[in-house]
């Protein structure tokens, strides 16, 4: 069946589609040709993908309790997110600084230990490499939930390993900026695994005779490191701070399980926010919580097409 | 703090020696390379060594909680190793499974995993092969679509989605984690380059000699993708173990829950009293099946992020 298919298309398609690009069939087919392979992921991604960015933003406009009919109220959700006096205005914009906060420290922390550390690991004569990078790595693979436990052991206020050790009498994880800072060395503690690995091969990349040739004219390690190594992995660079950013905005449950949001909703992230108000144990706002995932998608976007754009204009 | 340990280890000439190494910049010289000791690599060496300590240390310290009795736990926590090594919170873990079913949580994990490993790899074998191999009109353009919707932010998809699956009858059931997540873009953006990249001679070698599409598929695009297909399946299987809000939304029967829902309880109620050796015990539990992977795969593991990384068409 698809031999005459293809016999025709040999006479008809493949002619000037030699001419063409690498990797492309013999010839034209049609689309039904197709279905079959792509119709799995369509049909999920429909469901799963393409259904629920209209039905969220629908949701934003309404108010809605979760199990029965949303009801339109037009820009009402917005108007109190926007409104001083209103209680969804005091936690939106108090977690929303806190999730910026979080990022603005976060981002920055794993994007540069993981590049020090993959610029240290390229050091000639250096043994163990693969088993040092396989521990930064393997913190990364620990689920959120089970590496929150390990870190509230480490840092209990009572019998914790590091007051223990230390005989430091340090509320942790009840008193700021303590909690901001176990927050930070857990996401650190998880989050460089992955970069690392992806600078680590970025580096070996990068050509060696050009740290030959600078040496040669007289430059330090700090200014081969500015002039060579950052212009050479400037994409990979782009790429995972694009990432980080964005799981950075997404940020749940570290603080959910570490601080539980507290000390007194110093780390309560909005994330947290939307879903106590979907998904609580009492009467759902979960039209409100669509409105704010919305803002939060809105901002996420903006900034992630600012950065696609600095990208491109870098390229 | 690392030019201390120097001075002790290695004696003042030593950690001077280093400072005027990094001043003049270069340990890479070529007259430098047969030198096995230099001082900047014994820097690197410590510097290396404190951080992986630091990195490894907690898990090590939760294994070894988890062998303590719980009275060993309450006298000195802070001994970093056991006095004895006992099993007892092994032993009370699987006692309170009447209401911590933590054996559950972890069947039901390992299903969850299994099943959307092994399916993101069939979608994904399969809409790759469609979007790379299949030359129909306008196929490009429809991937490009189908990328550009992807970025959408996915904060605003998890309210719907919920009422989606539970539209479909799915809360509390498997399907509700093995599913949705099928139909990520990234993934077949890998894999169609990928397939991209294998000759299409042999195609068209394959279908002048009468072969079908599908057979093209088996026979010659699935032997060739192995690589990529078993980066996704570990990318798909530690991505459902480690999945955690999502299942707290989808599962309410204590039962059902995977494991990573199920230890948020277990923690708020372990801590509350004191019951530490027992929550590192169901800690250590959780943890082992990824690192098992890792450990066997750790070759497919490394790679995989080079292979993301490269996300440059």
């Amino acid at each position: 069946m698809s031999n005459t298919a293809s016999m025709t298309s040999i006479q008809t398609g493949a002619r000037h589609e030699a001419s063409g690009k690498k990797g492309r069939p013999l010839g034209q087919k049609s689309f039904w040709h197709a279905l079959p392979y792509i119709a799995p992921h369509m049909l999920v991604f429909a469901v799963f993908g393409i259904i629920p960015i209209f039905f969220g933003i629908y949701l934003a406009f309404t108010r809605w309790n979760l199990v029965g009919s949303p009801k339109w109220v037009g820009l009402s959700n917005f108007k109190l997110i926007f409104d001083p006096s209103s209680y969804f205005y005091s936690i939106f914009w108090r977690d929303l600084w806190h999730t910026v906060l979080f990022v603005v420290i976060s981002v920055p922390l794993t994007i540069i230990v993981p590049l020090l550390l993959a610029v240290i690991l390229q050091k000639k004569g250096l043994h163990g490499v693969g088993l040092f990078q396989a521990i930064f790595y393997v913190p990364g693979l620990i689920s959120v939930a089970a590496g929150a436990l390990v870190w509230r052991l480490v840092f209990n206020s009572q019998f914790g390993l590091l007051n223990t050790t230390f005989r430091w009498d340090i509320n942790w994880l009840g008193k700021q900026p303590w909690a901001w800072i176990a927050l930070f060395v857990m996401c650190l503690w998880g989050g460089i695994g992955g970069n690392l690995i992806i600078y680590r091969s970025a580096l070996s990349g990068v050509d060696k005779d050009l740290y030959e040739a600078a040496s040669m004219d007289g430059a330090g390690s700090v200014r081969q490191f500015f002039a060579i190594t950052l212009p050479a992995i400037r994409l990979p660079l782009f790429y995972t701070t694009i990432m980080t950013t964005s799981g950075a905005f997404n940020v749940w449950g570290q603080p959910q399980m570490l601080t539980g949001g507290g000390p007194a909703y110093t780390t309560q992230v909005t994330l947290m926010d939307i879903r106590n108000l979907a998904f609580p144990s009492g009467p759902s706002a979960a039209g409100m919580a669509s409105a704010m995932a919305l803002l939060l998608g809105i901002i996420l976007m903006v900034i992630s097409l600012v950065q696609i754009f600095y990208m491109n204009k870098e390229d | 703090m690392s030019a201390a340990t120097v001075h002790q280890t290695q004696g003042g000439t030593l950690a001077r020696a280093s400072l005027a190494d990094q001043t003049k910049g270069l340990s890479t010289l070529p007259e430098n390379k047969h030198k096995v000791w230099s001082p900047s690599l014994v820097v690197v060496y410590v510097v290396l060594i404190v951080l992986a300590l630091v990195w490894i240390f907690p898990v090590i310290y939760t294994i070894s909680t988890s062998f303590k009795s719980p009275q060993e736990f309450l006298e000195n926590a802070y001994n970093f190793l056991p006095a004895k090594w006992v099993t007892d919170n092994y032993v009370s873990l699987l006692e309170a499974s009447a209401s911590y079913p933590v054996f559950n949580w972890l069947g039901n994990s390992l299903i969850i995993s299994l099943s959307h490993g092994f399916l993101a790899v069939c979608v994904v074998a399969l809409a790759g092969f469609g979007y790379s191999r299949i030359n129909f009109k306008g196929r490009d353009t429809l991937f490009f679509v189908l990328l550009l919707i992807s970025m959408f932010p996915g904060v605003v998809n998890m309210i719907p989605s919920y009422r989606i699956v539970a539209t479909l009858g799915w809360i509390n059931s498997y399907w509700s984690c093995i599913i949705p997540g099928l139909g990520n873009v990234a993934n077949i953006f890998l894999v169609r380059n990928f397939m991209k990249g294998i000759p299409v001679e042999i195609d068209e070698a394959a279908e002048i000699d009468g072969a079908s599409d599908f057979r093209i598929f088996r026979s010659i695009m699935l032997p060739a993708i192995k690589p990529i297909l078993i980066v996704i399946f570990l990318f798909a299987f530690t991505g459902a173990w480690n999945d955690f809000l999502w299942p707290t939304l989808v599962f309410n029967d204590i039962k059902k829950t995977p494991v990573t829902a199920g230890l948020q309880l277990l923690g708020n109620q372990m801590m509350q009293y004191n019951q530490m050796g027992t929550l590192c015990a169901a800690t250590c539990m959780a943890i082992i099946p990824t690192l098992l992977l890792f450990v066997f795969a750790q070759r497919y593991f490394l790679q995989s992020l080079n292979i993301t990384s490269g996300l440059k068409g």
